[in-house]
């Protein structure tokens, strides 16, 4: 057989799995649902719970034991703040207890009695804030408002005190020292646009992963031996022409799924979108590859397709973690870290937050995106190694099968 | 008398399904709840993220620019990792990864800080990981303020100002803060608490479906209703008695963990654990039984039960809160089991606040229990008429 025949037939083995493939997955509606409408609406339902971004006018009861100008003051600046809403006041802390446990205010503010006395006197006044840990953006809400409006009294108080002539004197008893605040990347500090990133990458993984597994899984159970390659067609001679006609088959899935995922999802909901279209490109490859033969690997592990279901639910949540998106990357012990290597996720994640939110350049995801090449190739390969495998314990299953002439049952459950 | 018999009979038969014949039981059961519990557990075991790294680009070079450096340093949740030469630098450092925010020192500050000429220093702080941007952000403002406070501290203390006087003229008003039931402030407690019994929800319900479409996937429905008598309650029962067993055995040992071990935060006491455990495995397990009565497929009531559940994590409300979500989503959240634990978690477990304050979420999870009641004909038809397609 010449080079080129045999190049080919191989060729036309790679396309005709890509089509039986295809076919696979429009005909069975698990699959179709996994690799099409949980990429298509997921995104846009966590676009919508996330779309108001940040938390304001969080409500907090108030304890004015003092009922002075300057508590007053306070109370009146707290309530003039985006972040918090005097919403009840309260006789006693046991009052203002009872509005919290029934959910009805975040937080307490109890201004003591001698609260006017003591900076009259010159002391130091106390204001105890007392927070509901349950939520910590409320908490921060409450506490931080505060904070900002104690600093802003106790500089007022201090301006009237210094006795300056002009304003820029003022300006300077108050702040010796500015400092500028500058958020970046994020600047209004959004909830949906810190987290949301990282969801939609994510979920491009979990999607592949389990629209692949489920579709193996069928393959298995339509397969009258209970293999996952069928051993009587010979377009399936070779682990490698299987592996490269799936791979088309969810590439030609995964490429639409990614850029919708990418570009279309954060357009819609104005979350920050700062990548140019070959940064993307450069990171978004190699990722959907390691993501379709990662989920090829993992396929060929589970015997049922529900249990890739099991499996890619239950580590949902932990490779969330592991990107460093709502836990900082330093703080991840080690052998987590170690752990997370495993994963696509954890890389694609991260080089896209730093495409699309930061802007970064290829140079500068340089290592991730090595690694995603490295995940990628070395997915291939095991994806050709479990495929081989598979091929050869179906031509054996076939031996026993034309030996003994009996038929196997699944094992029950 | 019959139907005991016939219950107990069910039960043995689920025991042996759980034990012998079907392994994945064990591992969504025991191996993955340990798993994620020490995934959890060990991963946010700081409670706080500590020693961020973060970056400076000093251009004052002075004593005091160098001094709030290395208070910065020693503050307990940021390192000065890297010295940039310049701001752009730094900013492609936070790019790369390398550092999560920066302190920018112009040249003269230190000068013009004597002077009375009201310099500026600015700190940039990256909020595309929330936890790393607010807790840096937060170390970068004291120093800033601390910046500022010197100044003010030395000029009180060559006046003759005593200690007392010069922090009262600093600070007039001080905020005490009481932060109940997490004096730490740790992501642990807020963040272990919700994902692990989230998911172990999830996995209940999950389970709760996959055990029905089990029975129809491998036909063996009929005999399961034949050894109840073609009774489908005592069947659903004794089947599910064994899952709840289990589970609650499981939850309770990381209970014990949580609270014995780690010493987690619970105002409430022993027995609104308990109330709620037993409250949250019911409610897992009716949702799982109703999710496969309204679709009675295998693969149907399993996607719809991970999707539902999984989407619960979000809409559950412990990070962003549901005040803060669109009113339609604050109505829809009702129709997860994960929002009701959460809330009778965080008022009566963690707070400790009275049950009645919230004996709406409670309601709502006893109606996740009852569920299963509208679907029992159906899942009956299914087991005996149905036929397994893959």
């Amino acid at each position: 057989m010449s080079i080129f025949r045999k190049l080919k037939e191989h060729i036309t083995d790679v396309l005709y799995v890509w089509r039986q493939e295809m076919k696979q997955v429009i005909r069975d509606e698990g699959v179709l649902m996994f690799l099409v409408i949980v990429p298509l609406g997921y995104p846009l339902l966590y676009s919508w719970i996330y779309n108001n971004e940040t938390l304001h006018e969080t409500p907090v009861v108030v304890v004015d034991q003092s009922h002075s100008a300057l508590s007053r003051q306070f109370i009146n600046d707290c309530d003039a703040t985006p972040d918090v809403d005097v919403k009840y006041y309260a006789a006693n802390l046991d009052e203002a207890r009872a509005l919290v446990s029934r959910q009805l205010a975040k937080g307490i503010y109890l201004i003591p009695s001698d609260f006017a006395t003591c900076i009259n006197r010159g002391e130091q006044a106390t204001v105890s804030v007392y927070c509901d840990m349950s939520l910590m953006l409320a908490y921060k809400a409450v506490y931080q408002t505060a904070m900002v409006e104690a600093g802003r009294l106790s500089a007022g108080l201090k301006i009237k005190k210094a006795g300056n002539y002009t304003d820029h004197e003022n300006s300077i008893t108050a702040q010796p020292l500015i400092a500028h605040d500058v958020a970046m990347f994020n600047p209004s500090g959004g909830y949906g646009s810190c987290v949301l990133p990282a969801v939609l990458m994510l979920l491009l993984q979990q999607a592949l992963a389990l629209g692949i597994g489920m579709s193996a899984g069928t393959a298995r159970e339509r397969n009258r031996n209970g293999q996952l390659i069928p051993d009587d067609d010979p377009h399936y001679r070779g682990a490698y022409r299987v592996v490269w006609g799936k791979a088309l088959c969810y590439g030609m899935i995964g490429a639409v799924a990614a850029a919708y995922l990418s570009m279309a999802v954060p357009r819609m909901f104005s979350f920050p979108q700062l990548a140019d279209g070959k940064t993307l490109l450069a990171m978004l490859l190699p990722y959907t590859m390691a993501c379709i033969f990662f989920g090829m690997t993992v396929s060929c592990l589970v015997r049922y397709r529900e249990n890739v279901m099991l499996l890619m639910v239950f580590v949902s949540i932990p490779l969330l973690f592991l990107t460093g998106v709502s836990w900082p990357q330093s703080s991840i012990p080690g052998a987590w870290q170690g752990v997370s290597w495993l994963f696509p996720s954890t890389f694609g994640v991260r080089a896209f937050i730093r495409v699309n939110s930061m802007g970064a350049s290829v140079s500068q995801i340089l290592p991730e995106i090595r690694i995603l090449w490295i995940q990628a190739a070395a997915y291939l390969g095991m994806a050709c190694i479990v495929y081989a495998y598979q091929k050869r314990l179906a031509r054996k299953h076939v031996k026993t099968v034309t030996n003994s002439t009996d038929l196997i049952e699944p094992d029950n459950q | 008398m019959k139907y005991i018999s016939q219950f107990f009979d069910i039960v043995l038969r689920e025991l042996n399904i759980i034990v012998r014949k079907n392994r994945i039981y064990g591992f969504c059961m025991v191996v993955f709840p340990v798993l994620l519990v020490v995934f959890f557990t060990t991963m946010l075991d700081d409670g706080l993220p500590q020693d961020l790294p973060i970056g400076v680009v000093d251009h004052d070079n002075s004593a005091t620019s160098r001094s709030l450096i290395r208070n910065l340093d020693a503050m307990q949740n940021s390192r000065v990792v890297y010295r940039f030469a310049s701001v752009t630098e730094a900013r492609n450092a936070m790019q790369e990864g390398k550092v999560f925010a920066y302190l920018y020192i112009p040249e003269g500050t230190a000068a013009k800080l004597m002077a009375g000429r009201q310099p500026d220093i600015s700190y940039y702080y990256t909020m595309t990981c929330m936890t790393a941007g607010s807790m840096a952000s937060k170390d970068l403002k004291t120093i800033s303020m601390l910046g500022s406070a010197a100044v003010g501290q030395a000029t009180l203390s060559a006046k003759g100002a005593t200690k007392e006087q010069i922090r009262t003229a600093l600070q007039a008003v001080t905020i005490d803060a009481h932060m109940i039931a997490n004096p730490q402030g740790s992501y642990n407690y807020s963040l272990t608490t919700v994902f692990v019994p989230g998911i172990l929800m999830l996995f209940m319900a999950l389970l709760s479906a996959y055990a029905l479409g089990m029975e129809m996937k491998f036909d063996s429905g009929k005999e399961w209703l034949a050894r109840a008598g073609n009774n489908i309650l005592v069947a659903i029962l004794g089947k599910y008695i064994v899952h709840a067993l289990v589970f609650l055995l499981v939850i309770f040992s990381y209970q014990y963990y949580i609270f014995n071990v780690l010493h987690f935060p619970h105002l409430g006491g022993v027995w609104s654990i308990v109330r709620l455990t037993l409250l949250q495995v019911a409610a897992s397990i009716g949702f799982g039984i109703f999710a496969f009565g309204l679709m009675p497929s295998l693969r149907m009531s399993m996607s719809i039960s991970s999707l539902w559940m999984v989407l619960g994590i979000s809409m559950c409300g412990s990070a962003f809160p549901v005040a803060g979500m669109d009113p339609p989503l604050q109505a829809m959240s009702w129709l997860f089991p994960l929002r009701h634990y959460w809330m009778l978690y965080q008022a009566t477990v963690l707070n400790g606040f009275p049950v009645i304050d919230v004996w709406f979420h409670l309601v709502a999870l006893v109606a996740f229990t009852l569920l299963p009641w509208f679907v029992l004909r159906k899942v009956k038809i299914a087991m005996l008429n149905y036929v397994y397609i893959p």
